[in-house]
């Protein structure tokens, strides 16, 4: 039972890794209809912001987390300034944007390989590593502080779209763009919008992904188990991909707990397949348009 | 794909251009490849700066005699990733097109074992330099002819560690992690765990990760359930210091133990207090007087301490000096020949390469602890 709880506590941990990374993508998604693969790289440079604010600038983590986030909010919008914008402009195939963002992510990997190295860096010690015990029970001290600042930001982001009247155009632009440009929203500023939040988690993502675990020019690559998160939870949807990535970490954790750590990857594939095959909108995926 | 084939031209350009200007005389290519990105950059990038230094020192002395006129040395390198697939692209690249007579590298034994058949069509040797897995010179009881090393290699490691974690340390129950997706990491494994369990210990906990995981605790708190003695963990400092930091955060005070992927810079820095007391097998003592005036060179070449994979890069320059004499000719197929059954002294020990496997003959293993964030040599302990 102990053993159970503790996997359980594993599996939330890795969970709420994959949702802030996840909801990036669904937030692009649900606008655009593309996956913006450009993301994960945009999450790279946030580790590496906040780790050069710590150890360089010699900053409070607040802060350095603070520029962390502002840094892959102005990056985010620059990808998109740079790489889509053009495209959609030309009205070009959805086919091309993947492209673009493929290219995108390439380019900020080995922009940073040239740049900074490629060795790993390792963020100072923030937050002790000694664990809280309640009973028999570990629970890491960062997992903690990640998991309700993780919660406090979806939560924020939820409510900003649901609420405010700049989310109810994101909503509108979600259902259908084109329309939404006829009825006179700027549907420019509204990407802009919707990459600057994106860019904004993903910042916080990096930063977090760096102090739990480490900062290389690869960390992007992390991102396939997000992406296959979000998808899962239903591409486009904020909770979906929430729910998505706390049900692929849980399961991932008790596959590699109870059968063997070898499945661990094999059963997350079969179940991006099996929801594919089933579900192709994924658990709370939009059913009405099927843009993909 | 595309991303790994960008790196490549990146790092050749970058090659070339250090590359250029030979000058006058003729001079000998020899390649070298490892990764050079990539989380063993640390110790490709050591191992190139040495060749580059030790041929340097031969050039700037008037070069190498061999046959009875003297040559330049040239090192031509280029980074595999740590890639399997892309370690066979290089060599490809390195005989067909830069016509190397031998190739010095990789550290991994999983990018080692697939060249073979390359530097058979081509009849190139290679010695590689810290690729400990048995399968790198020999496959299915039959020595592969131009595959050479000198370190010693993983069956007489993983007896070492189990005999140190027995013998030593006391420990009976043993609990194992690995990377299944990797050679040397499987190998390593195989022979901790058929050691110890002749020993008269048992393994409590066998579990695997994939290259790329940075999450562990899964599989570390299932380790923690089985109450083992000691976790071994035979893999990369990177994962190493994943794993210890993890491993702490769990609640796991054992003691862990690994092989030569673990000494680093890089793993005090990122370990810090996790690895504090955690024991590995190495391949020579840091403090050995033997080493230290390599090390002084090296550090002041570059300004920064040299890594494990420096000595045994420094040793198998050393060999491959030896050969090139010994054969008298510019000449893959000579040099593969004059390797075998040569002896030098280099500075990780008596260097003797066997005819019958390629490996170096007798070559001791060094057990070291990490003791507040230094590496601190305990015994030099052969396995019985």
């Amino acid at each position: 039972m102990i053993q159970f709880l503790q996997q359980l506590i594993n599996g939330l941990s890795i969970g709420s890794v994959y949702a802030l990374m996840a909801v990036g993508y669904s937030l692009v998604y649900s606008i655009m209809s593309f996956s913006n693969f450009a993301h994960g790289g945009v999450i790279m440079l946030g580790a590496y912001f906040g780790f050069f604010a710590l150890t360089l600038l010699k900053l409070p983590f607040v802060f350095a987390f603070i520029i962390a986030c502002v840094g892959t909010t102005l990056m985010a919008i620059l990808v998109e300034r740079v790489a889509y914008k053009p495209l959609r402009e030309r009205n070009a195939p959805f086919l091309y944007f993947i492209i673009s963002a493929m290219g995108a992510s390439i380019l900020l990997e080995n922009i940073v390989i040239a740049t900074i190295g490629p060795t790993f860096r390792t963020y100072p010690t923030v937050i002790p590593r000694t664990p809280i015990q309640l009973g028999a029970l570990a629970v890491g001290r960062l997992d903690l502080i990640m998991f309700f600042i993780s919660a406090v930001c979806l939560v924020g982001l939820i409510l900003f779209i649901e609420k405010t009247k700049m989310g109810k155009a994101i909503q509108a632009a979600a259902y259908n763009i084109k329309a939404c440009a006829l009825m006179g929203v700027n549907t420019d500023k509204i990407i802009l919008i919707v990459f600057g939040l994106g860019g904004f988690l993903a910042g916080v993502a990096g930063v977090f992904f760096g102090m739990k675990y480490t900062v290389y020019p690869q960390i992007g690559n992390i991102t396939t188990k997000s992406f296959i998160a979000a998808v899962f939870g239903g591409l486009g949807s904020l909770p979906g991909a929430v729910l998505g990535s706390v049900l692929l970490g849980t399961i991932e954790t008790l596959v590699a707990g109870y059968l063997s750590s070898q499945f661990r990857d094999l059963i997350a594939f079969v179940i991006l397949i099996g929801v594919l095959i089933f579900r192709p909108s994924g658990i709370m995926g939009k059913t009405t348009v099927d843009k993909a | 794909m595309k991303r790994t084939l960008m790196a490549v031209a990146l790092v050749l350009t970058i090659v070339l251009l250090g590359c250029a200007g030979g000058g006058a005389g003729d001079t000998i290519k020899v390649g070298w490849f490892g990764a050079l990105t990539g989380d063993q950059a640390v110790w490709g990038e050591n191992e190139f700066n040495t060749v580059k230094m030790l041929f340097e020192e031969y050039n700037n002395s008037g070069g190498v005699e061999v046959g009875g006129k003297k040559y330049k040395l040239e090192a031509i390198g280029y980074d595999n990733k740590g890639d399997a697939q892309e370690a066979v692209n290089v060599v490809k690249r390195l005989t067909g097109q830069d016509k190397v007579v031998a190739i010095l590298g990789p550290n991994a034994s999983g990018n080692a074992i697939p060249i073979a058949p390359v530097l058979e069509q081509a009849k190139v040797p290679d010695i590689a330099t810290v690729a400990t897995n048995p399968k790198v010179t020999v496959l299915d009881g039959k020595v592969k002819p131009y595959n050479f090393r000198v370190c010693f290699i993983d069956p007489y490691q993983g007896a070492v560690a189990a005999g140190y974690a027995f013998d030593k340390l006391g420990a009976t129950k043993a609990a194992i992690l690995y990377d299944v997706s990797d050679d040397y990491s499987q190998g390593l494994r195989e022979f901790f765990k058929i050691n110890f369990e002749k020993k008269g210990g048992t393994i409590v906990a066998d579990e695997s990760f994939n290259a790329g995981d940075v999450d562990f605790r899964p599989q570390l708190s299932k380790i923690k359930a089985a109450q083992p003695d000691i976790i071994f963990m035979p893999y990369f400092f990177k994962e190493v210091a994943l794993t210890a930091n993890q491993a702490r955060e769990l609640g796991i005070t054992q003691v862990m133990m690994g092989g030569d992927g673990w000494p680093s810079e890089q793993l005090i820095s990122m370990g810090g207090a996790s690895v504090e007391g955690c024991y590995f097998v190495n391949h020579l003592d840091y403090a050995d007087p033997a080493v230290q005036d390599y090390k002084a060179r090296y550090l002041a070449k570059y300004g920064k301490e040299t890594e494990l994979n420096g000595y045994l890069v420094h040793d198998a320059v050393l060999v491959l000096v030896a050969a090139l004499q010994k054969a008298g000719k510019v000449n893959g197929e000579a040099i593969a020949k004059a390797l075998e059954g040569i002896e030098v002294q280099g500075i990780t020990g008596t260097i003797k390469i066997s005819p019958e496997t390629h490996n170096p003959e007798g070559k001791d293993a060094a057990i070291l602890k990490i003791v507040n964030g230094q590496y601190v040599f305990q015994e030099k302990y052969a396995a019985q």
